[in-house]
């Protein structure tokens, strides 16, 4: 820690030295990833990147420059934050002035960082993996899957402020994937950890054995078009919620006019009171920093309740430009965490084994999700991985994948029967750029009636 | 730098690897602006420098990469030690389709480089343009401009040694509006290929100007059009969404690490399968498609790949059927043991990498769809009885094996007995890509054919973004649901 504070007050110097006002952020990430497919390894592969971000303020002018550097050369890093400075005194102002963050105060926060897990060697990932897997491969059934931890820092220090952020977190995802080479099926389970004794691969195995058993075993179907009720996994739980929170609560979208949201949707209930959902910094494996980049102390703040919309969420630009307050939410990511319910149903099993009068479609997962109309808050994505047709007389058929159109209400909105009252933690990391570590924490199912099917493959 | 990298390239293979390589990035460059109703609200630039190294021990990957250009050792070192590990659950050993050793150089063809335009100069280009799009019925305006510029340098373990200088510019222009209900509407544009190189030069502000006073007008006619009907007719799609279509269940079905199952985890598979190639009728025979990374001008020509093969120009589905892949020299030997017969010669140049760290995948390269013989947009609306012309994407979402598509475009024109009956929006169209294609009937002249960049293709785990090209024609397709 200390090398890397060192660094950002010398780089805090400099730009004082040039008379800069600037915000300077770090970011370093230590990535492992060892990938499956067809049953070997098709790569395992580790990245260790620093980047820097200069960002200038002049005024009503602002600029950034970023860099993905060898630490040790301060030269180059100088030229960066220079550059930075040239290009805010040129840049055109902007019709607000931007505010400048100030730090201050000094901001350690640990609290997601395991050492454990951040030591975690290729041979421990692959021994995972064949825990995971045993027994479950055959000639046809291959074996597919990531295993991704990694350690992320993130340092954050001004020239307006002597104060430093520091926020250094763990993280993995595991995915593991059964596929059958001649049928084309693929069934998936999936895992997140903040912390090494958060990893269970006998809890893989287990859901991956019964999913692979009735796909071996039962009957596949194209599904009719129509209606169903449906039981959502926590992998399309927490990415559709991630956006119908995230981007649906956000100031700025509402108010240039693409959110779901309105402002005279405050206070009134838009989703199904079974339905709270709320930003939780304060809960470590959803990766929650306690303070901004602005250096704002950041808590537990309410989105829906009940059903009711609580808050727009406001950034400090969108703030800025509409005259509105932030609510500390200029961070890398939200930490949704959705309320449980009261159904008893930790697993798969379990789920299947509930009285039910009439077809449950179990969907885990939405593949390839986007908006169709960000107004309507409409969206599409397909079935995938796993998906079970649970009939009332208690049989089990495999469903070909579907197509789902729906409307965010009609995923949380009074369809919702029941969430379990078992939560997981979901991890839904994107990592095209720098690594940073997203998850939600979402009931274990969401049980919603009248979710329509608008297409259905005939064939896996 | 370049001879300590063929030293320890050497090291790797004294070590035990049967294959090694290098990339170095002593620079990639980017600069971004992003001018939003008259506010330059991103004013970003950026640099990267560092190393990648990818072994094969054992018939096995390791890959290990830094910015740390201090410590290659321990690049090297990880790298080769993660192979170590990975050989230890090996079920086909990875072997490379054969390839000459190549000492050359490519650089893609501009005339200015963007980075040494002067910012002011790029700023008043997007007040001017901003200016343009600033009209009634415009809530939101958005001009961008994205440049980028790299060098690689790429040194393998058989003697290659090639030099890569690429520049890159992305340019564009949105507008959004609110409709009657409430509704966000919105039109954009991204110029296709402008003249024969790439550099600040192919950015005319004129036809920039041109296509702001186009965009506006469209937008206005969607605040007031009615919403796409709902039902089956025929979809002509222009070069802005065909361009899409061709790129979602054309480029991607035909990568092979999706057909062998090397995506399964991530992006997903393929319907297409080994015993396809030759016989497959993937569309109807004015079905015409290609991978050419030899266009001259576009993100998707590159000269050599990062396995150090020279682009080429291959038929992926000729009048139809399907013929051909995007391939690199792994997947290329394992198909073919895999089919038990040589369906692929060789690799056809398409292993891509995001960047220094990381590792290059099977990636599109331009994958284009030949010009026809049906004439211009007119000629095809003419010839069609009940149907909508579709341009613009606004969101897709394809299913895991490219199966079937779910495309909501900007805009849509109603077309009825010959003749276009006005604009429509909200329009969307869904269907399967086999009957898809297969119901191809009009295919547009080469008038109505455009070079499309895309600069944010996604694939891969660890997740990684490519740039590359789609030149495609107008195209008709019939008895497509639309409207859901």
């Amino acid at each position: 820690m200390n090398t890397v504070l060192d660094l950002l007050k010398t780089l805090r110097a400099c730009a004082l030295e040039e008379g800069l006002v600037m915000a300077i952020e770090y970011h370093e990430e230590d990535s492992y990833l060892t990938r499956f497919a067809n049953s070997a390894i098709s790569l395992n592969t580790s990245e260790h990147l620093v980047r820097l971000k200069f960002t200038a303020f002049d005024g009503y002018r602002r600029a950034e420059y970023g860099m993905i550097t060898d630490p040790k050369d301060l030269q180059a890093m100088r030229e960066g934050l220079r550059t930075a400075g040239r290009m805010a005194r040129v840049a055109e102002p902007l019709s607000f002035e931007p505010t400048l963050p100030y730090y201050m105060k000094d901001v350690v926060d640990e609290r997601a960082y395991d050492p454990a897990l951040a030591g975690l060697t290729s041979d421990e990932r692959l021994a995972f993996f064949n825990t995971a897997a045993a027994g479950l491969e055959t000639e046809d059934i291959k074996l597919s899957g990531i295993f991704s931890n990694g350690t992320t820092t993130v340092a954050q220090i001004c020239t307006t402020g002597e104060g430093i952020q520091y926020f250094r977190v763990t993280d993995a995802k595991i995915t593991v994937v059964l596929s059958s080479e001649s049928q084309k099926w693929e069934v998936n389970a999936e895992q997140s950890a903040q912390k090494k004794s958060d990893l269970d691969a006998a809890a893989l195995h287990r859901e991956l054995a019964f999913l692979a058993r009735h796909y071996q075993e039962d009957e596949p179907v194209q599904l009719s078009l129509g209606k169903y009720r449906v039981v959502f996994g926590p992998a399309a739980t927490a990415e559709v919620m991630e956006i119908a929170a995230g981007y649906g609560s956000s100031g700025g979208a509402m108010r240039r006019g693409y959110s779901y949201l309105k402002e005279e949707d405050l206070g009134r209930r838009v989703f199904s009171p079974l339905v709270s959902v709320s930003d939780d910094p304060g809960i470590p494996a959803l990766y929650g920093r306690t303070a901004d980049r602005y250096g704002r102390d950041r808590a537990e703040f309410p989105v829906f309740k009940e059903g009711v919309f609580q808050a727009f969420t406001w950034e400090q630009d969108d703030a800025d430009e509409f005259g509105r307050t932030p609510t500390g939410h200029d961070v890398d990511q939200y930490s949704f965490s959705v309320n449980p319910g009261s159904m008893d149903c930790a697993d798969l099993e379990a789920l299947a084994a509930l009285p039910r009068d009439e077809d449950v479609l179990y969907i885990p997962y939405i593949h390839y999700m986007n908006i169709v109309n960000p107004s309507k808050g409409l969206v599409t994505g397909s079935s995938r991985f796993g998906a079970l047709l649970l009939r009332k007389d208690g049989s089990v058929n495999i469903p070909y994948n579907v197509r789902l159109t729906q409307a965010f209400a009609d995923f949380f909105g009074d369809g919702v029967r029941w969430l379990s009252k078992q939560q997981v933690v979901y991890n839904t990391s994107s990592t095209y750029g720098r690594r940073n570590p997203v998850a939600l924490r979402v009931p274990r199912f969401l049980c919603v009636d009248g979710i329509e099917i608008s297409h259905s493959n005939a064939s896996y | 730098m370049k001879q300590e990298l063929k030293n320890k390239l050497d090291g790797l293979k004294a070590q035990g690897a049967t294959y090694a390589d290098a990339r170095w990035y002593p620079y990639e460059d980017s600069n971004q602006l992003l001018m939003w109703n008259g506010n330059l609200r991103d004013l970003t630039s950026s640099s990267q420098s560092g190393v990648g190294v990818r072994v094969l021990y054992k018939g096995a990957w390791g890959f290990s990469a830094s910015s740390d250009l201090g410590n290659i050792d321990q690049v090297f070192q990880k790298a080769f030690d993660n192979a170590r590990v990975a050989a230890e659950r090996v079920t086909f050993p990875v072997r490379l389709a054969e390839k000459d050793a190549v000492r050359d150089n490519f650089s893609s063809p501009n005339q200015v480089d963007p980075f040494s335009v002067p910012l002011e100069e790029k700023v008043e280009f997007l007040k001017k343009l901003d200016a343009a799009l600033d009209k009634p019925g415009v809530a939101q305006r958005m001009c961008s401009m994205e440049f980028t510029r790299k060098q690689i340098v790429y040194l393998d373990s058989e003697g290659s040694e090639i030099e890569k200088n690429i520049v890159e510019v992305f340019p564009g222009i949105r507008v959004m509006g609110i409709d009657a209900q409430g509704g966000m509407q919105s039109r954009k544009w991204m110029p296709g290929r402008q003249g024969a190189s790439r550099g600040w030069e192919s950015l005319d502000l004129e036809v920039f100007l041109r296509n702001a006073d186009r965009v506006t007008l469209e937008l206005n006619q969607l605040l007031t059009a009615e919403d796409c009907p709902r039902d089956q007719r025929s979809v002509i799609l222009l070069p802005g969404i065909m361009y899409l279509q061709t790129h979602e269940t054309i480029g991607h079905a035909l990568e092979l690490d999706r057909i062998l199952g090397y995506e399964l985890s991530f992006a997903g598979g393929s319907f297409v399968r080994l015993e396809d190639f030759g016989k497959l009728r993937y569309g109807s025979e004015k079905l015409t498609a290609r991978a050419d990374a030899t266009v001259p001008n576009s993100p998707g020509s590159f000269g050599y790949d990062d396995d150090g093969v020279q682009a080429q120009n291959n038929l992926l589905i000729d009048q139809g059927i399907l013929v051909g892949a995007i391939t690199g020299r792994q997947m290329v030997e394992e198909a073919n043991a895999r089919a038990r017969r040589p369906i692929f010669a060789g690799s056809s140049g398409a292993n891509r990498a995001t960047s220094f760290y990381r590792v290059p995948i099977e990636r599109m390269t331009n994958i284009n769809i030949d010009p026809g013989t049906d004439g211009s947009l007119e000629d095809i609306v003419r010839h069609t009885e009940k149907g909508v012309i579709l341009d613009g994407d606004k969101s897709w979402s394809i299913g895991s094996n490219r199966e079937q598509f779910h495309f909501a475009t900007d805009i849509g024109w109603r077309v009825e007995d010959g003749e276009v009956k006005g604009v429509v929006k909200n329009a969307t169209y869904r269907g399967s890509t086999l009957a898809f294609y297969n119901s191809l009937s009009a295919v547009g002249d080469e008038r109505t054919w455009e070079v499309r960049y895309v600069n944010n293709c996604g694939k891969g785990a660890p997740n990684q973004i490519m740039q590359l090209g789609h030149g495609v024609p107008v195209c008709r397709f019939d008895n497509v649901t639309v409207g859901e």
